[in-house]
């Protein structure tokens, strides 16, 4: 297979007309921060591959400042990169030159209203800043990605999954309006009722068309987790179990976490102990899964009479040791009860997950090509890695938004569930560099262009996948809409197009 | 007043173009130096891997046809043999590039926006704990000093960078010359869509023929100090007799250079000192089937990262360099090992797929064919040495990195 002609890793901005920008910028109250002391931090993303120093940047105060920084970025042609938590892992929030626009600096909670259940928000807020303010009043977000140091504004950009995405939806589906400032500089108020044409395009469009400065969001009452979890040492018969419970709809989370493709755990929880009753009354014999210590078991038996694969039995061995207190600390559970489900996986994904390199290539497929996805994806794994885990986890989709998905991580052919896999690599202690990371990624993006599925991390480093995924007419037809958008195409100009 | 800058490059070649992208990319000021005047020739067969390829369309955009020979795609490499066997494998992926090195480097060079100065000689360089103080030389002109916090040498096997920290390296070494010849084609049946390769003791260490630019490339390989024309003039021959290769005599453009063959075979690669690093072929990193020019974009890459690594984390840059070149050192090396050529495809092309697809008979003469080829090697002993880096990589899973320099 052959990889379009595209350059994937932009060149950098050359700086043309730099001072004059910055000198209009200064006149008109927006200050730019041009020491390297102050652009180093900004180097890289969480993925740490990429690797660009942006000539100044910005830190978002309000729409206002956004708007001038923009209407003048239009005038000297100079890019605009927005970052919030900086987790994309293909360098979509490394600005190679011109303006980096940090938008943690708008992180105000601006009204939560308890009775409609929504809550306003400025969007460079990280998901945990505002879970802990919403437990304040007994509320709660719907779906939030577990690494909760991603920002509002970042993941309503691209979707957002969680475990409860299979109920809730992705992430960007939870907002009701959005304040956006244009390409062009223009501030407009958004929502699937006002300018829903511009909404439909920022909502999982990856920063193309506007920077979103405030959302507001459905929200719902705070609830404990009560969480339960089957072993499998089949990822078909697990994801198989996944599919039919996602469908029943008996469960309020469910998702797939394994380490290798040897210990597969499926994760169910429930919201009320009345759905759990329910569950654990009927579709809980359905299930294929093994208790903990029968599958414990069954495993010994399968490594015993394998000693070539003892190393790895070691490494499971020593993995559950360590992640499995962590996914139920006891300080935060009462008795069945888990409470602060948002602290307790965002401190598990960065201490068992995190790593220098955040290399999480993934497919996102209709449910009938999930498992052939997952399953070759996992043969990926398998040729690069000796360790590495994967997280599988289903997400509905909203029928009347249908229109926000075009070209965005939610496969087109998808109706009703969508389903994630991300692939990651656990290195222990081992260097990678930048092109093996990267083989292995174009391997798994090979995999999805051979099944016809779409990737949730979308852009940067494997824009050339786009076209091969999603096909010309599509692409073509948001760029058109994008020159129109951004005369001058500097607004986080290399992540898609 | 000595001008300072973050990083200098010696040699404007396609670990440095790959080099200088990481580094501008990372806003740090670097300059390349060029002996020549660019853009520069190269001798090289401009066969290039998919790899290779992906890299420099993911780097530096799509490829234009004017850094390409004609014909200008390559669909894989054909071995021959004494026993006249013949076998094509194609390039996992389908044909590549035919670059035209002259333009395809120059172009590279450019699409990473360094600064270049051409016609710069590298002279010399010393160092402290914070900088490198190098010194050059512009054609017809004073030598001058360029103050910098580090340097990348990709200036080629007999890297001028690498003598000036280890004067007596390239005479630990064994070299090789390697020369082509171009002819006129009466007639030629060997296939213009592949790079030919000979597998045969009495023509040389390393034998090639291929087409480029309606002409035939004739290229002999051996260990410095044998005569270039008569060698060349046995394989013309040969050619002629076993495969009814029919050229006009050669034309006067003939060209040949020096190769340090053998660091990547037995894992004697030179990374460097201090502050300065020695990436590509310098380095030794020389592969077979296409795949020099991709190691050299990967390793110089990775030089360049990791000068922005150790300056982001404070970190010694040798170290960082060490540990991130070890997967580069792994392929190549891997590239050269019997059990992975056996038993997992290390190379971009299906080596045993083609092998297998032969008739068993045919298979036993080949191989003890390639056996009498690789007796011709005998002489560097490095066949210990290769049976002993196969068993490491098989235990460990890697190979020691005690014997680089």
């Amino acid at each position: 297979m052959h990889l379009s002609n595209q350059q994937t890793n932009p060149s950098r901005w050359q700086g043309d007309r730099w001072c004059d920008f910055v000198q209009f910028l200064k006149e008109q109250g927006v200050k730019v921060r041009e020491k390297r002391i102050e652009t180093g931090v900004y180097i890289t993303d969480a993925g740490g591959l990429a690797l660009g120093l942006p000539h100044g940047v910005v830190i978002a105060k309000n729409a206002q400042q956004i708007s001038i920084l923009m209407q003048a970025a239009q005038q000297f042609k100079v890019p605009v990169t927005t970052r919030g938590g900086g987790l994309t892992t293909e360098g979509e929030s490394v600005a190679f030159g011109g303006v980096l626009l940090d938008m943690t600096g708008m992180s105000r909670v601006l009204e939560v209203d308890a009775e409609k259940l929504t809550v306003r928000t400025q969007a460079g807020i990280f998901w945990h800043h505002l879970a802990e303010t919403l437990r304040r009043d007994g509320l709660d977000y719907l779906s939030a990605p577990l690494n909760l140091t991603a920002s509002v504004g970042g993941t309503l950009g691209v979707g957002g999954i969680d475990v409860n995405s299979s109920k809730h939806g992705c992430s960007a589906d939870q907002a009701l309006s959005l304040q956006v400032v244009t390409p062009t500089g223009e501030i407009i108020e958004c929502s699937d009722d006002e300018h829903s044409t511009l909404f439909e395009r920022v909502i999982l469009g990856y920063g193309q068309f506007g920077i979103i400065t405030e959302a507001t969001l459905k929200i719902r009452p705070y609830t404990p987790l009560r969480m339960h979890y089957f072993y499998y040492s089949s990822l078909k018969i697990c994801i198989e179990d996944l599919l039919r419970l996602d469908k029943s709809q008996t469960c309020d989370y469910t998702g797939i976490l394994t380490m290798m493709d040897t210990a597969i755990t499926l994760l169910v929880a429930f919201d009320s102990e009345e759905r759990e009753a329910d569950f654990m009354g009927g579709m809980k014999d359905t299930l294929r899964g093994y208790g903990e210590m029968g599958f414990a078991l069954r495993l010994a038996a399968s490594f015993a009479w394998r000693p070539w694969k003892w190393k790895e039995a070691l490494f499971l061995l020593q993995r559950k040791r360590e992640l499995f207190p962590d996914l139920q600390p006891a300080h935060h559970m009462q008795g069945e009860l888990m409470y602060d489900r948002t602290a307790v996986f965002s401190k598990a994904v960065w201490k068992h997950w995190g790593d220098r390199h955040m290399v999480i290539p993934d497919l996102a497929s209709n449910a009938d090509k999930f498992i052939e996805a997952v399953e070759r994806g996992n043969a990926v794994c398998r040729k690069h890695f000796p360790y590495y885990t994967l997280y599988c986890v289903g997400i509905r989709l909203r029928d009347e938004h249908q229109a926000h998905y075009e070209l965005s991580s939610i496969p087109s052919d998808a109706r009703g569930w969508a389903y994630g896999c991300e692939f990651e690599p656990m290195y222990h202690g081992q260097e990678y560099s930048r092109d093996t990371l990267q083989s292995f990624k174009n391997e798994i993006y090979d995999v999805g262009v051979a099944l016809g599925t779409s990737y949730y991390r979308f852009g940067g480093m494997m824009k050339g996948y786009i076209r091969r995924a999603l096909g010309d007419a599509v692409v073509e037809k948001h760029l058109k809409l994008k020159q129109e958008a951004d005369p001058a195409m500097i607004l986080n100009r290399d992540v898609i197009f | 007043m000595i001008r300072s800058v973050d990083v200098v490059i010696v040699g404007a070649s396609l670990a440095a173009a790959a080099a200088a992208k990481r580094l501008v990319d990372a806003g740090l000021e670097t300059i390349i130096l060029e002996k020549q005047k660019l853009p520069r020739h190269k001798i090289c067969s401009g066969i290039l891997s998919p790899r290779g390829e992906r890299f420099l369309i993911e780097n530096f955009g799509a490829l234009p046809n004017k850094i390409l020979h004609e014909p200008n795609t390559c669909r894989g490499v054909s071995f021959h043999f004494p026993s006249m066997l013949s076998l094509s494998m194609d390039f996992f992926g389908g044909p590549t590039p035919h670059l035209h090195r002259k333009y395809a480097d120059h172009w590279a060079i450019k699409q990473s926006h360094s600064e270049v100065m051409d016609e710069t000689s590298f002279l010399s360089l010393s160092q402290d704990d914070d900088n490198v103080l190098v010194t050059a030389r512009k054609k017809g002109g004073d030598s001058f000093q360029i103050k910098t916090r580090y340097v990348i040498g990709a200036d080629g096997p007999v890297s001028p960078v690498l003598r000036s920290l280890y004067p007596s390296y390239h005479k630990d070494i064994p070299m090789f010359f390697v020369g082509q010849k171009f002819h006129e084609i009466i007639d030629c049946p060997l296939d213009e869509a592949y790079f030919h390769f000979w597998f045969h003791p009495d023509l040389g260490h390393y034998t090639w023929s291929h087409a480029r630019d309606g002409r035939q490339i004739v290229g002999v390989g051996y260990k410095v100090g044998e005569k270039f024309h008569d060698r060349h003039r046995y394989v013309a021959k040969y050619f002629e007799e076993k495969h009814g290769v029919y050229l006009k005599p050669a034309d006067t453009d003939h060209e040949g250079c020096s190769e340090n063959f053998g660091p990547s075979l037995i894992n004697r690669y030179v990374f460097g000192k201090g502050r300065v690093l020695i990436t590509g072929q310098a380095s030794g990193f020389l592969n077979m089937i296409g795949e020099g020019m991709s190691c050299a974009l990967h390793s110089g890459a990775i030089a360049g990262e990791s000068i922005v690594d150790a300056m982001l984390r404070n970190k010694a840059v040798q170290e960082v360099y060490r540990k991130k070149i070890a997967s580069e050192v792994r392929r190549t090396t891997d590239q050269w090992n019997p059990l992975k050529i056996a038993f997992s495809k290390p190379h971009e092309a299906d080596f045993p797929k083609a092998l297998m697809a032969l008739p068993a008979k045919d298979r036993l003469i080949l191989l003890r064919d390639v056996w009498h080829f690789v007796k011709l090697y005998k002489e560097f002993k490095w066949g210990r040495q290769i049976a002993a880096l196969s068993m490491q990589r098989l235990l460990r899973g890697d190979y020691a990195q005690k014997k680089w320099l």
